[in-house]
């Protein structure tokens, strides 16, 4: 599904290079479910955002879905990560000014969905996610762990085919993490979605078939399941 | 996705609730002070339009090439000789502006004794003037061909029959053709308020070529060719060339008239007479430019205030936007879709901002009328191109700030929202200084300009005049003169000096700060100079009372004899000069000038010099006088003691109506007439007051917000300076200092600027203030307390709160 090659990611520290990422190799192969782990500041986020075309590397070839990421344009990654990629983040970053519903829906809009079709699309998930008695409150109205739910249900209304996840679980206790990592599992096995996320704990990180372990911007380790 | 747009902004401006009532306020203001003057505007530049040829309507004046002023008054006769000759005329009409001015006399039963009622504007007119300009009729159809024919306006008889018909009534006009029945033929609906011609009365002309009706002013005889008295309007065949046309005239008017060698004939479009085309137009407008143009630039700059307020606003709430934009683009949103957004949410301010602006416009509009004496209302919006205007500005106005704002707030890119909004920086911060700025030089220039122009109108109004114009009542004379007129204005004169309250009476032809009598060239010294003869005196008559009731002084001799008024002054031939005239008739000094003759046709003698006093207002310079001696009564001046008033003037009405039966009592007091020649300056003064106060008002508006959020953003700061010890002074210097530095820069701009203009504005006063540093310091002052106070309400807020709270919040 997606292949990074020799990718480097620098910033420029007075005259010497800062590598946050290191000439890294990657292949993630459709319906993998991959788990980064590392200390902080090792460049789990950059590495996500990288694979997630919100970032782009100093160096180095990235290919997805057959197409050299490098190559294109703006207008154009954001049509390909538009159309193949859900985010979900540490900090939710649900839009405050929105409810839940509106906050689910958001992503059908930018792709131009009709209404209709976007109700239907949206009452079905809030179905599956239990969460239809919630869908008029705001998300400051909502606990970290249902403000979460909500974050990965709108990442998933798209029906993307990678979920790119930084730190899902890192503001919620372990019960509600547990849950999330169940949900992320049975999306990974029964809708064949590809799963790539990052995670401190250990047994969160073996819900993945595979645990990468970043060090200083390098693959210290890849440890398969 | 509109109606999400939408929902989306409303939520979004209920949210940011303070932020949005600043916002709404300032714009709606903005635009209601905008829309007013659109009015305003729309007004004056639709006038004379509503005839429906009016296209082919020109006003023909005569330029005799040296004189910058042309010449609106033609003679009676010259309009019909020209038509004769040239075909292009379809028609013409003339006027005799107010020229039967006097009483009018109605009975409404044969027999009775009639009810009497000073007319003003009574005109004499030819008999096509209604369909010619257009004036719609109610009754009747108002040709005036006929001698003794009148029209009159729809209030005009309403005052004089009531709800019965006028056609067919007969009036009586007392004026200076004497006293002449006229046959109402018709009554046409009051002259629309955009119309530079009025008249209350319109009167034949036709009337006046018959001697009898002349009283012996054999001037006003409409076939002659002589003295100018008339307004001649032309109406021209469409298509043809107006220059052309306009020299061919002069060539015909050399033919016409027997000393019009240099002369110039040219034609000045019905439309443009009342508001000029550029500045520097040449001919004679009724409306002011100046005036209009001024107004616009206000209009505009307050608009322009309103705006950069909202510009400024919404920008700087942008972090707390800024989460909302980056998830958005991560969710899949272009940045042009993200513009439109936050373009909604101006839309939609706008539209509020603008409903609410036509109520205020609605509530104010009664003042603002009565203010400028206009009727003005939304509807003159709709007349002119004036709606495509206002659309346009209101439109610009939206699309420019809503698209700046939007472009800042869509300009966050997603991998720094989802950092972490802390790690947010917000450009621009330079735009919104400069904005600051902006909004402060527009308000402190618009503030001096106020203190000037009140500081101008005070040195006017305080300076010594040379005359005394406290506790006099003017009361204008009888409109009728005849054989007996002298002996009853003595006779008046004698009985109101019996009254105990009146101290002193004096009559004369016009009163300090109306005007003169007339303007006279080719007098002289005996030994004239060269060129002396070109020089102009301005001619008052007045009676033996008068210097001494306005308290002027004499310099020299004394005031005329009872004897000389009796002869009067073409018989006695006794002048009294002020010393400008002394002086420009080439006489060393006052003394030098008493007892000595000059040569105005026949010799005159110079009985008096009095010291110079201001006749007119200070906007001109005292003019050099000659006062002639004559039984006076074209208005009698009063001097009487404060108490009372209104009782004692009701005695001398009795007196009056006594002596002079069915003249109308009317009077004033003159120093409210004198007063009126400020008028101008009055009204100038309230509207750049206002101006002022609306522009530092928005954009103390702008600035509390701007303080607000400051505040808001340094929240942390704050606190961790306060657990660190700082005091409440330290915190509001913290947030004041930057606010107060860009409204001290303002002021060194605005400074300047405000120099420049208000020197160049007072050049056109004769005598003037100049400006002096502290108005700059008061002005300056002004803005920076605003400002301060403005600031300093948000800062205690910020530097009042638990430091504890708000560094746990964080
Ligand atoms: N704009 C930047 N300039 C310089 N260094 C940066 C910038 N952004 C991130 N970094 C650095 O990149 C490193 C990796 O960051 P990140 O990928 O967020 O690490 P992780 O998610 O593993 O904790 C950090 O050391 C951080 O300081
Ligand atoms: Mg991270």
């Amino acid at each position: 599904m997606l292949t990074l090659k020799n990718i480097s990611k620098y910033y420029q520290v007075g005259g010497s290079k800062n590598f946050v990422l290191n000439n890294i190799d990657l292949d993630v192969e459709e319906g993998e479910f991959v788990s980064i782990m590392g200390p902080s500041g090792s460049g789990k986020s950059t590495l996500l955002n990288i694979i997630g075309m919100l970032d782009q590397p100093s160096e180095g070839y990235h290919y997805f879905m057959g197409e050299g990421v490098h190559l294109l344009k703006e207008k154009q990654r954001t049509a390909l990560y538009k159309q193949y990629i859900g985010f979900v983040f540490q900090a939710y970053h649900l839009i405050d000014e929105l409810t839940v519903y509106e906050n689910i829906e958001t992503p059908l809009i930018y792709q131009n969905i009709k209404g209709g079709e976007r109700k239907a699309l949206v009452a079905d998930i809030l179905d599956r996610f239990n969460i239809v008695g919630k869908k008029d409150l705001f998300p400051s109205q909502l606990s970290g762990g249902q403000q979460q739910l909500v974050g990965i249900a709108r990442a998933l209304i798209s029906k993307p085919r990678l979920i790119l996840a930084d730190e899902p679980t890192g503001n919620l206790n372990s019960k509600q993490g547990e849950e999330i990592m169940e949900l992320f599992r049975k999306l990974n096995q029964e809708d064949n979605v590809t799963i790539i996320q990052v995670t401190h704990n250990e047994k969160n990180a073996e819900y993945g078939s595979r645990i990468i372990n970043l060090l200083d911007g390098k693959i210290e380790s890849i440890k398969n399941i | 996705m509109l109606s999400t747009h939408l929902k989306i902004a409303t939520r979004n401006l209920r949210r940011n609730f303070t932020f949005s009532v600043i916002n709404i306020a300032g714009l709606a203001l903005g635009i209601g002070i905008f829309l007013l003057i659109a009015e305003y505007v729309s007004f004056e530049w639709g006038f004379n339009r509503f005839a429906s040829n009016y296209k082919n309507i020109y006003r023909a004046s005569f330029f005799n090439g040296k004189e910058e002023k042309g010449d609106y008054y033609l003679p009676p006769g010259y309009a019909a000789a020209l038509k004769e000759k040239l075909p292009a005329i379809e028609a013409y009409t003339r006027i005799g502006e107010n020229l039967g001015g006097g009483v009018a006399v109605v009975h409404q039963q044969k027999a009775d004794a009639g009810q009497a009622y000073r007319e003003g504007n009574v005109s004499f007119v030819d008999g096509n003037f209604l369909q010619f300009f257009g004036w719609k009729l109610k009754e009747g159809n108002g040709v005036l061909n006929a001698a003794q024919t009148a029209a009159i306006s729809a209030s005009t008889a309403k005052k004089y029959f009531g709800l019965n018909p006028a056609v067919g009534k007969i009036i009586e006009i007392k004026n200076q053709f004497g006293s002449t029945l006229y046959t109402i033929t018709g009554v046409y609906e009051d002259v629309p308020a955009q119309s530079d011609i009025k008249a209350d009365v319109l009167l034949s002309f036709k009337t006046l070529e018959n001697p009898a009706f002349r009283n012996g002013n054999d001037w006003a005889d409409p076939v002659k060719l002589e003295s100018g008295y008339t307004y001649n309007f032309f109406q021209i065949r469409p298509g043809t060339d107006q220059a052309a046309f306009a020299k061919l005239a002069t060539q015909v008017t050399r033919q016409i008239l027997p000393d019009a060698k240099g002369l110039k004939v040219e034609l000045q479009p019905l439309k443009d007479i009342h508001l000029a085309p550029s500045f520097n137009y040449h001919f004679q407008t009724y409306g002011s430019l100046i005036y209009v143009v001024s107004f616009l630039a206000i209009a505009i700059l307050i608009t322009v205030i309103a705006w950069l307020n909202y510009i400024n606003l919404s920008t700087v709430q942008a972090l707390s936007r800024a989460k909302e934009s980056g998830v958005r683009k991560v969710l899949g949103a272009t940045r042009s879709q993200i513009i439109i957004q936050f373009l909604t949410e101006t839309v939609v301010l706008t539209v509020i901002s603008l409903l609410i602006s036509v109520a205020f416009v609605t509530l104010v509009q009664p003042y603002f009328n009565t203010f400028l004496e206009k009727p003005l209302s939304l509807k003159l919006l709709f007349d002119n191109w004036i709606c495509a205007g206002v659309c346009l500005v209101v439109i610009a106005g939206c699309l420019f700030s809503g698209i700046y704002v939007a472009t800042i707030l869509s300009a966050f890119s997603p991998l720094k929202t989802i950092r972490g909004v802390a790690n947010l920086k917000l450009g621009g911060v330079s735009i919104r200084k400069v904005l600051v700025v902006f909004q402060f030089t527009a308000s402190v220039i618009l503030i001096i300009t106020t203190i000037t122009l009140y500081r101008q109108l005070r040195y006017m109004q305080t300076q010594d005049l040379g005359l005394s114009l406290k506790q006099k009542v003017v009361i204008t004379g009888p409109s009728v003169i005849n054989s007996s007129g002298i002996d009853q204005s003595v006779a008046f004169e004698n009985r109101v000096k019996q009254l105990p309250f009146v101290g002193k009476i004096a009559a004369s032809n016009n009163v300090p700060g109306q005007g003169y009598n007339f303007s006279a060239q080719g007098i002289t010294k005996l030994a004239p100079a060269a060129g002396d003869e070109k020089k102009s005196y301005s001619m008052l008559i007045v009676d033996n009372q008068y210097f001494d009731t306005y308290d002027i002084k004499f310099k020299e001799g004394r005031a005329f004899t009872p004897a000389m008024l009796i002869h009067g002054w073409p018989k006695t031939r006794k002048v009294i000069l002020n010393e400008s005239a002394a002086k420009q008739l080439g006489f060393a000094n006052a003394e030098q000038a008493l007892g000595q003759k000059i040569n105005w046709g026949k010799e005159f003698e110079v009985v008096g010099v009095i010291k110079d006093y201001h006749h007119l207002s200070l906007h001109q310079f005292i003019q050099p006088m000659i006062f002639l001696p004559a039984v006076a009564d074209g208005y009698f001046t009063i001097k009487m003691s404060a108490a009372d008033m209104q009782q004692h003037i009701n005695q001398i009405k009795k007196i009056y109506e006594e002596l002079f039966p069915g003249e109308p009592f009317t009077f004033s007091f003159l120093d409210e007439v004198f007063d009126k020649q400020y008028r101008t300056e009055q009204k100038m003064g309230s509207i750049f007051m206002s101006a002022a106060g609306i522009a530092v008002f928005i954009a103390a508006m702008g600035l509390f917000g701007l303080a607000a959020f400051t505040a808001k953003q340094k929240v942390k700061e704050i606190g961790i300076r306060k657990v660190l010890g700082a005091n409440v002074l330290h915190i509001v210097q913290l947030i004041s200092a930057d606010f107060i530095k860009l409204v001290l820069v303002s002021i060194v701009i605005a400074s300047p600027i405000a120099w420049f203009a208000m020197n160049k504005w007072l050049q056109q006063f004769a005598y003037r203030t100049g400006m002096s540093w502290w108005i700059f310091v008061a002005g300056g002052s002004l803005a920076v307390t605003i400002a301060t106070l403005t600031v300093m309400v948000q800062s205690l807020r910020a530097a009042s709160a638990n430091p504890v709270k708000s560094l746990r919040n964080e």
